[in-house]
Formats: C-alpha cells, sequence, structure tokens
C-alpha cells in the first residue's frame, strides 16, 4: 500500500492547480454573480487537454488513469465549484459512456471532438417525474425504418445547451418479467442541432451557479438508428453505471470545495484579530479545524480509493457511492463551518465561503441523492 | 292551505335572466311531484311582454308586478313587491336563481316573511313521504353535501346557482294565464338611490378566482396557439392558463401558471391541452372538480388524474369542442 502520488500524477497537479489559481479563481466570483457560463475557461481546459484526461490516446484523449481526471476537478472545484462540475459531466457522463459501451465507429466518430473539448458533452436520464426513481422515464423512443423518434422531455441537465453531445436515456418498449410488466430502457447519443431537439427552461440554481442546467425537449426527434448507444434494452444498466463514474467525479468536487474551503478559513483566522489575538488562537477555532481537516483527509481517502478502483476494478459501484456520499456531506458541514468562522464577513459575497457553501449543497444531491448512495452501500451489504 | 311552486323570474334591463327559466324547468317537476302548479313572478317595469316567454317555458301562471319603482333592482321595492305576493298567494314553494340579486333578494325576503331559506342548492326533490322540499347544497367548500328541510314553515325557499337545473324547451303552444299584481308604494321606499350601472366588458380575472380553466402545456406547440384556447375559454366563460413550459418559452405571461411554482387552481373544470401531468404541474390543479385530459401520447400521466382524457391531437379537439359548446349554448 502505497499513498504517496507518483511523479506524474504530482507533475498533473501542479499544472491544474496553477491553471486553477490563474484561469478559474479570477473568475469565479463574477460567474456566480452573472450566472454565466465561463465559454472562454472551457475553451482554455480544452487547449490544455482537461476534457480528454482518462480518454485514450487513440481516440485523441490523454490516455491518463481516473485519479488524474478526479485530481483535476478537484483542483478547480477548490475555487469555483460550477468549473468541476463542467468537466465531470463531460468526462464521466458522456466521454466515459460512449467509450464503454461504443461502437468503434461510435468512438471513432464521437470521441476525438470530446476529448479535444472542440464538443462539449452532457447526459441526459432526469425527468420530472423520474429523479431517483430513474426507471419512472416517459421519454420514448420508437424505431421507425432507419431512425429513431425521440419524444419527451429531461430535466435539470448539467451542461445542457452548451453542450454538443448528449447521452439520452429512453423507453423503447415494454417486456414482460415474471408477469411483471417493465419498461424497456435504452441510452442514446443525440448530436445538437437535431430537428426536433431544443432547449426549454433554464433553470434558476441556488449554487453553481455559472454551471448551464437545462432541461431538453425532444418533439419527434429523429436520430439514426446507428445512435443506438450500447444495445438495445441496457439503457438503464448502462446509466446506472456511468453514474457510479459520475459519482467518483461529484466526490471530486465535493472534494474539491470542502479543501476549497478550509484553505480559505486557515488564512483567515491567522489574520482576523479579535480581544488581541488572531482568532485562530482560540481553542475552539483549533478544533473545529482540527475536526474540518480530519474529515477532508478522510474524504480524499475515499475518493481516491474510488478513481482506483475504476482503473483497476470492473465493479466499483460502492467505493463510488461510500466517497460520493462521505465527501458530499464533508464538503456541506466544512463549508458551513467555514462561513461561520469567517463569522459576518463570511455571509457577505466578496467572501468565497458563502459561494463554496451554495455550491456543497448541489453534491449532496445529484448523480444520486445521499439516500440514494445509502441504498447502493446498504443493499450490497445485505445482498 | 300553501299551493304551487312560484320562481322569481329575474330581468335585467327588461331581458329574462337564463336562471329564471332553467328553475322555471326545475319547478314543473317539483310542482308536477307535488299535483300542484308553477308559477312565476315577473317584477319590474314594462315586463308585461315577457310573460308569454315564461308560459313557453313551463309555468302555468306569471304573476307580474309592473311599476316604475322596479325599473332597476333595489333591495327595498323589490322585497316590498315579492313579500306582497307571497303574502297574497301563499305558495308552497319559492326558488330564486342564485345571481347577485337573487342571493340578496332572497334572504331579506325569508326574514320579512319569517321562513327558511337555503343557498345555492345544487338539487331539489319533493320527499314521496313528508312531500316536504329536500334541499342539498355543498358545504365546508364542498366537503359535504348538506339536505336541509324546512318543516314548520311556508313558503320553503331556495336559491339555485345558474347553469345547475336544465331549462324545458320553449315551447309557443303551452297557455297559462297572466295576472297583474299591484303593490302599493311610497316615495320612502326608495331608501337606495342608483347613482349609476356601469357594465364592464369581460375583462381575464386570475386564475385562482375561474371556475372553468383551460390549460395549454407544451404539447400545444407555439403561442399562437393560445388563441385556440382562448377561443374556447372564452365560449366556456372560463379563463386560460398554463403549465412552466409555456411561460419560460414566453408564450404567456407568469401570473397564468399553474403548478408547484405558480398557482395552485381548484376550478369546477381543468381542461388540461398538450399538459404531461408530471407532479409540478399537477400539484397545483390535482383538486380540480374535474379534469379533462387531451394528449396525444396516452402514456402522459395527466390521465392518471383526469376524469376524462381524450387521446388525440388538440389542434383537431379543442376548435371541435369550441364549436360543441357554441351549438350547446345557442340552444
Amino acid at each position: 500500500m502505497d499513498f504517496a502520488l507518483s511523479k506524474k500524477h504530482e507533475m498533473a497537479r501542479t499544472l491544474f492547480k496553477e491553471f486553477a489559481e490563474n484561469e478559474v479563481k479570477p473568475l469565479a466570483q463574477d460567474v456566480d454573480e452573472t450566472e454565466q457560463f465561463p465559454k472562454e475557461t472551457v475553451q482554455k481546459m480544452a487547449k490544455n487537454g482537461f476534457l480528454g484526461i482518462p480518454i485514450p490516446k487513440e481516440y485523441g484523449g490523454q490516455g491518463c488513469d481516473p485519479l488524474t481526471y478526479v485530481m483535476c476537478v478537484e483542483e478547480l472545484s477548490k475555487v469555483c465549484g460550477t468549473t468541476g462540475v463542467i468537466v465531470s459531466a463531460h468526462t464521466s457522463l458522456c466521454c466515459d459512456p460512449i467509450q464503454t459501451y461504443g461502437t468503434e465507429e461510435q468512438k471513432k466518430k464521437y470521441l476525438p471532438d470530446l476529448a479535444s473539448g472542440k464538443k462539449l458533452g452532457a447526459f441526459g436520464l432526469t425527468e420530472p417525474g423520474a429523479g431517483t426513481d430513474a426507471q419512472g422515464q416517459q421519454t420514448k423512443a420508437v424505431l421507425d425504418g432507419n431512425e429513431w423518434v425521440l419524444n419527451g422531455s429531461k430535466c435539470f441537465i448539467t451542461n445542457g445547451k452548451e453542450a454538443d453531445v448528449y447521452i439520452v436515456i429512453a423507453v423503447t418498449g415494454i417486456i414482460e418479467k415474471r408477469g411483471r410488466k417493465l419498461k424497456e430502457i435504452s441510452a442514446f447519443i443525440v448530436d445538437k442541432g437535431t430537428p426536433g431537439f431544443s432547449f426549454g427552461t433554464k433553470e434558476k440554481k441556488m449554487g453553481i451557479r455559472g454551471s448551464s442546467t437545462y432541461e431538453l425537449i425532444f418533439e419527434d426527434c429523429r436520430i439514426p438508428k446507428e445512435n443506438l448507444l450500447g444495445k438495445q434494452g441496457k439503457g438503464f444498466g448502462i446509466a446506472m453505471h456511468t453514474l457510479d463514474g459520475g459519482r467518483i467525479g461529484i466526490a471530486s468536487q465535493a472534494l474539491g470545495l470542502a479543501e476549497g474551503a478550509l484553505e480559505a478559513t486557515i488564512e483567515y483566522v491567522k489574520e482576523r484579530k479579535q480581544f488581541g489575538r488572531t482568532i485562530g488562537q482560540f481553542q475552539n477555532t483549533q478544533f473545529q479545524l482540527a475536526d474540518m481537516a480530519t474529515k477532508v483527509e478522510a474524504a480524499k481517502l475515499l475518493v481516491y480509493k474510488a478513481a482506483m478502483a475504476k482503473a483497476t476494478q470492473k465493479v466499483y459501484s460502492v467505493e463510488a457511492a461510500m466517497a460520493k456520499l462521505y465527501a458530499a456531506e464533508v464538503a456541506m458541514e466544512v463549508t458551513t463551518k467555514a462561513v461561520q468562522l469567517h463569522g459576518g464577513y463570511g455571509y457577505i459575497r466578496e467572501y468565497d465561503v458563502e459561494r463554496m457553501m451554495r455550491d456543497a449543497k448541489i453534491t449532496e444531491i445529484y448523480e444520486g441523492t445521499s439516500e440514494v448512495q445509502r441504498m447502493v452501500i446498504s443493499g450490497n451489504l445485505l445482498k | 292551505m300553501s299551493r304551487d311552486v312560484y320562481v322569481f323570474a329575474e330581468q335585467r334591463d327588461g331581458e329574462l335572466q337564463k336562471v329564471g327559466i332553467e328553475l322555471v324547468g326545475k319547478a314543473r317537476e317539483l310542482a308536477d311531484d307535488l299535483g300542484q302548479q308553477v308559477a312565476a313572478v315577473l317584477l319590474g317595469s314594462g315586463v308585461k311582454d315577457k310573460a308569454q316567454e315564461l308560459i313557453a317555458c313551463g309555468a302555468d301562471k306569471v304573476v307580474v308586478v309592473d311599476d316604475v319603482m322596479l325599473k332597476e333592482y333595489v333591495t327595498e321595492p323589490y322585497t316590498k313587491a315579492l313579500t306582497a305576493v307571497i303574502n297574497a298567494k301563499d305558495p308552497e314553494i319559492v326558488l330564486y336563481g342564485a345571481s347577485s340579486i337573487g342571493r340578496d333578494l332572497a334572504p331579506r325576503v325569508s326574514a320579512r316573511i319569517h321562513t327558511g331559506l337555503t343557498a345555492d342548492c345544487t338539487a331539489l326533490e319533493i320527499d314521496e313521504e313528508t312531500k316536504l322540499l329536500m334541499m342539498t347544497r355543498p358545504a365546508f367548500g364542498g366537503n359535504i353535501m348538506a339536505t336541509i328541510v324546512c318543516e314548520d314553515f311556508r313558503p320553503q325557499m331556495a336559491t339555485v346557482r345558474p347553469g345547475v337545473m336544465k331549462a324545458l324547451e320553449s315551447d309557443a303552444s303551452r297557455s297559462g294565464e297572466v295576472e297583474e299584481f299591484k303593490v302599493e308604494f311610497s316615495a320612502a321606499d326608495m331608501n337606495v338611490k342608483v347613482r349609476e350601472t356601469v357594465k364592464t366588458a369581460h375583462k381575464s380575472v386570475d386564475i385562482t378566482e375561474a371556475k372553468i380553466l383551460v390549460s395549454g402545456g407544451r404539447g400545444i406547440g407555439s403561442a399562437d396557439k393560445f388563441k385556440m384556447l382562448e377561443e374556447l375559454a372564452d365560449v366556456m366563460e372560463g379563463e386560460v392558463s398554463s403549465s412552466r413550459a409555456c411561460v419560460d418559452s414566453g408564450w404567456i405571461s407568469a401570473d397564468r401558471q399553474v403548478g408547484q411554482t405558480g398557482k395552485t387552481v381548484r376550478p369546477e373544470l381543468y381542461l388540461a391541452c398538450g399538459i404531461s401531468g408530471a407532479i409540478q404541474h399537477a400539484a397545483g390543479m390535482e383538486n380540480s372538480e374535474f379534469i379533462v385530459a387531451i394528449n396525444r401520447d396516452e402514456d402522459a400521466p395527466i390521465f392518471d388524474i383526469a376524469d376524462l382524457g381524450i387521446v388525440g391531437d388538440l389542434n383537431t379537439i379543442v376548435p371541435k369542442l369550441t364549436e360543441a359548446v357554441k351549438a350547446v349554448k345557442a340552444k
């Protein structure tokens, strides 16, 4: 067992850290304030190869391991939760399923542009009536000659409207299983600009406000037959397996947010004076920071372990669920305490910690709520 | 001995109001059960010629009080006139439309002659054994149906909302007598001075107040399709509302949005046109009295809460529905 990062990983982290400090941090407040998707930052990240980290070199990616990708999301999220999730949704939720389930043609067609960042990716699973209960899909896909015809809508889709490639989950029929009628669910690749595919509401959110969260609308949207991803009827499994990977991305985002808030707080308590001393000299502050740092470290080990599991194991659902559950709850707790330790200033938008607290909350909700993670973990324990 | 079923035949500007004609039809049924007659009471100024219409619609007799004091509705002269008619005729039953006029007049009369009154009835029938009028009305916001009788005092009186009872077909061959009834008024009876009467054109009301809502969702396809829904809403005397999708698309203003982040509505009739019926929308309208859903997708969740579902293209169905309602109204 070796807890030290390899030289390669250390170099990668330095690269991510510098980029985050120089390119992302100066814009973070403005991105939040204006709710603007940071287009230029995404283009810069594309140039730096951040959008194809775990994609094999043969498809135009960097060919790095999941841990490298995790560190990228973590470093970006330390300074800006929005930027972290853009990379995570693109990589884990769009590139990964194409890489895992796509045919050679699909991989050749889509991965190079996604890896280079020429195109951005997104993932459409959630619907108004199908959140945690993802089986409750209403969107339909019907085969008509050489085309699938999609009808329905998806909501809360990260990178919506900004992305060019969408993985879309839809019902392709009804199957009988042991006398019970079940929906047959399949996965598809849908390109932006396909007639009948449009964007609805842009959500106004509490946090990650620069992340573009849209409704997708399909009205007799016709896509080529060959845009079916994986086998027909295997869509639910594909979606779930995709989310296992995505959860590692979100766990990294949560970890980054917690680390960013902790770092900012350490800086602050060393400077801020009350009663003639820095507030860092009060034992309450010290103990709070000790707890925060310990939890962040524990979260980090879980997240990195999940990344390693993805690199070496076929199944890593439990590792991913534990990492996301714990890191998200730590992020929420640490950012809340960070605001407290900043006192009144922590509640002012000029200081970063209030934004981090708002950003943290979503990590307990998306890509499976904390409750879902507990279902995954306990389901596995009680198999 | 009290006899006969009387109806207050409301008129405005000399025009008989529909609710009065509906009640003459209902009174016909009640009077037949009792083996008695139907009389309409017509109060106004220069309205005698309207009496025949009431006979054609089922009245055996019309009592007309024609006096300049009764030109416009004012509580006191109308109460005085109707009280005089009731005291002279001793009817078994008197029915009023629950219009703003009926709701003002009926309680005055009931207090003056000391008898019972049930407001806003939705059902009236004669009990076979006791021959009493069984007056049923919703209470507690429609959660309880109360059936009320007035045992000891006469006449038994009720107000009924417009549209609840069915009018009889007008039949010009029916005959009946018209009786002119004199009431002595004094100048003191005009205790209210009507300064002016203002008629405003129908303008949209808050959707939470509307009794009928024609609601459009994304399935209507474009902003101009709301015209089609407005036409239907107009003939049904309802309002147009919408799901969030149409508001977000800028097709309709946000004050029309029904749902979790919009308004919660409880109309008597909710027509969901091209609305899938996700819970975010359903939460705002599922307590409507009656829900009709029009959607081309038979699996749409809206059908789980609809009382009546039509699977089909709303572009065909809505205009046809508008025509059908128009035809019914024209009768």
